[in-house]
């Protein structure tokens, strides 16, 4: 098992090449971009476009506790919809301003419960637990504002206490933008540097092992998934207040960007791992790259296009750049290497590398590393 | 992420226990069981549910996610039924929206009806073809999908220029309104599909292979299947029924209309991921898939004729749905 350190140099471009490509598609964006519109690389233009993608970076953040259990959450927009709905509701019904705060986070905490429940008790694979949460929190969504019609709050009903979650300036930038950087630099240490945060990562990536040392591993689940709704809710509680009001449905155009941001940030991890930072980066490119294909006068209709293309170039190179460098048989269990190599002698080690771990982009390849905070362990399969 | 342990063990994680097989009948035949009840409960408490019209509007309104349904379900019998590095399609909306605004716009600018239908069609499969040779590159497919998806949705926009483009034609209007012997076209679409696929991936031995690639790659490739062809196939086969339910929804909706795509890509991963339902052993299956599109439908159906409504209906939808899904994912637990 190599550390670092006993790699040859050319190894370790290789394992570093395919970590810069994320970066890379930024500095290319701000270059292209910069080159053929000249307010582009303005600082106006750079904090309108952080400005614009705060929320959106707000609720990736609370999907990169998900991810990061190993599991996926798709009523993120549901869980911010009804933080913009409780918010705005008690707004509007003349509540003061942390009233509605309170009752919009408490909005998102139940969809976060309800997706726990569905995952650890129920025992519902992730991905289908949160899309049925998806359909009921449209449902609910309707039912709570007969029918679907949207809350508007007269600006002179907002308390300036709410109004300025939104619309104020905290040390010379937008609101959002300073909450998405509280929430950034929370999620940061929560996952880098509690012990919390290495449990959950332990158990979203070796549930198996997490168990066997004894780790409540449900419990960690349950605190993923209730994370991950309360920080969308609060983006969403952040909307009402941007956007004085609420419509039902706003949230689901959040949620495939947000799971692109998530992953295009995973690929700055040399496990593939999902964290806070790289999912900036995500959000970063994506706001880069819709902002400069407006100022180029690109019509709606091809910014899914563009957007498209990029995060599959990024995926695509990043998979190939980890793929060309040799797989390390060091990724299997000492014993099915044996077994494969002897059913297939010549190219079944490094053949084994392939598929499933390709598909997986990098992190089946490290299995140890000692400067990785969290304990990995090779447990046998079952 | 459980990939960590090494790369043929995604498996390990699936919720197919070994003594499932030795599992007591009752129990295997809750999925059916719960559809009995629904329907038994719709026809008690509106008699008009039973009715003749009533079943083939059912049928007819399940037609189009059954079909895409049937080859999202190749992709994940063949991927894998491990949603964050199994086999998905993401696209599959998006890519039947595609397909139904090309024939629109096509035919609405006088282009025949066969050439209409060739393109719309070899632009679904461009897509999966695209699809299956990013996700055998080594992409995970849920991400791979979701790119397609957004260049897919887009090119629908970019074509129709964002307005419904009205379908009509011979062939169109038959499959809206004609019949093959008191069957509506559309519903003999898609039993004609539904057989061929049942046979082709529960018959034949590339079927088997199929699901021996989704169960493990490793072993399929050491046991000398071409894993990627088998890949690549699925999500060619996945995108080109997408197209052709594509078409039929335009056809029955006697338009395109744009960003449809969205609006029905969870029903198909619904009713394809719901099909384990109706399998012992947990495994996505075509017959299963037609099933669940008709019970999804028979669903709304019949709870608009209780008077529930409208706004009840997709939460009601979700309850039952996760109420089915959470029984399944017990019943694995017991034997495991």
């Amino acid at each position: 098992m190599s550390t670092t350190a006993s790699r040859s140099a050319g190894t370790r471009l290789g394992s570093v090449a395919p970590r810069l490509i994320a970066p890379l598609a930024l500095a290319v964006v701000l270059l292209l971009f910069g080159a053929l519109s000249p307010v582009f690389l303005t600082g106006d233009n750079l904090l309108a476009v952080l400005a614009q993608s705060a929320l959106l970076g707000i609720v990736a953040m609370g999907l990169t506790f998900a991810v990061r259990a190993g599991g996926i959450d798709l009523s993120v927009g549901v869980a911010l919809d009804l933080g913009a709905l409780g918010a705005s509701g008690l707004i509007s019904d003349g509540w003061v301003p942390w009233v509605a705060v309170a009752g919009g986070l408490f909005l998102g905490l139940l969809v976060g419960l309800v997706n726990a429940f569905l995952v650890v008790v129920a025992r519902i694979p992730p991905f289908l637990a949160t899309l049925g949460v998806w359909f009921i929190g449209t449902s609910v969504q309707q039912l709570m504002t007969s029918g679907g019609a949207p809350i508007y709050l007269s600006a002179s009903r907002v308390p300036d206490g709410f109004a300025v979650l939104g619309r104020g300036r905290v040390l010379g930038v937008d609101s959002a933008v300073f909450f998405l950087l509280v929430v950034v630099v929370v999620a940061a240490l929560l996952l880098g540097a509690t012990r919390w945060g290495r449990r959950l990562t332990l158990s979203g990536e070796q549930a198996r092992a997490a168990r066997l040392v004894g780790l409540h591993v449900k419990r960690l689940t349950v605190s993923a998934y209730v994370l991950s709704a309360l920080v969308a809710a609060f983006a969403g509680v952040l909307l009402a207040s941007r956007s004085n009001g609420f419509v039902p449905g706003s949230g689901q155009g959040y949620l495939l960007d947000a799971i692109g941001a998530v992953f295009i940030g995973s690929t700055l991890s040399r496990h593939g791992r999902a964290s806070p930072a790289g999912t900036l980066v995500g959000v970063v490119l994506f706001g880069l790259l819709g902002n400069g294909m407006n100022l180029m006068g690109l019509s709606f209709f091809w910014q899914g296009l563009g957007r498209g293309v990029i995060l599959l170039l990024v995926l695509l190179l990043g998979v190939l750049l980890s793929r060309s460098r040799k797989p390390r048989a060091a990724s299997l269990p000492p014993g099915m290497v044996g077994g494969l190599a002897a059913l297939a002698p010549g190219k079944a080690t490094s053949e084994t590398g392939g598929e499933r771990a390709a598909s997986g982009t990098e992190h089946t390849a490290p299995a140890i590393d000692h400067d990785d905070a969290a304990p990995r362990q090779e447990v046998p399969t079952a | 992420m459980t990939a960590t342990i090494a790369p043929g063990n995604a498996p390990a994680a699936r919720t197919v226990p070994e003594p499932a097989v030795r599992r007591a009948g009752i129990l295997r035949w809750s999925g059916y069981g719960v559809l009995l009840v629904v329907v038994l409960g719709f026809s008690v408490g509106a008699p008009a549910f039973l009715t003749s019209g009533n079943v083939s509007t059912i049928l007819a309104q399940a037609s189009v996610y059954a079909i895409a349904g049937t080859g999202f379900t190749f992709v994940v019998a063949t991927g894998g039924d491990d949603v964050l590095r199994g086999g998905i399609d993401l696209s599959v909306g998006a890519t039947a929206g595609l397909a139904g605004t090309v024939v629109a716009v096509l035919a609405a600018a006088g282009t025949g009806t066969l050439a209409a239908l060739a393109a719309g069609l070899g632009a679904a499969l461009a897509v999966g073809a695209v699809n299956g040779a990013v996700v055998v590159a080594g992409l995970r497919p849920l991400l791979a999908t979701l790119a397609t998806m957004g260049v897919a949705s887009s090119l629908d926009l970019v074509i129709s220029s964002n307005v419904k483009t009205p379908l009509d034609g011979a062939l169109y209007d038959y499959l809206r309104e004609g019949s093959v012997a008191g069957v509506p076209a559309s519903v003999a679409l898609l039993i004609v599909v539904a057989l061929v696929a049942t046979w082709a991936l529960h018959k034949t031995s590339w079927g088997v292979n199929s699901f021996a690639t989704g169960d493990s790659a490793t072993a399929a490739r050491v046991a000398g299947l071409p894993v990627a062809r088998y890949t690549w196939t699925s999500y060619v086969l996945c995108s080109g029924l997408a197209g052709v339910a594509g078409i039929l929804l335009a056809s029955r909706l006697s338009a395109s209309v744009p960003g449809i795509g969205t609006q029905i890509l969870l029903d198909i991963i619904l009713v394809s991921t719901m099909s384990a339902v109706f399998s012992s052993r947990l495994l996505v299956s075509v017959p299963g898939t037609v099933l669940s599109a008709v019970f999804v439908a028979a669903l709304s159906n019949g709870l608009t004729l209780l008077g529930v409504a409208s706004q009840w209906v997709g939460a009601a939808k979700g309850v039952l749905i996760l109420v089915v899904l959470a029984a399944v994912a017990l019943r694995g637990r017991k034997s495991s």
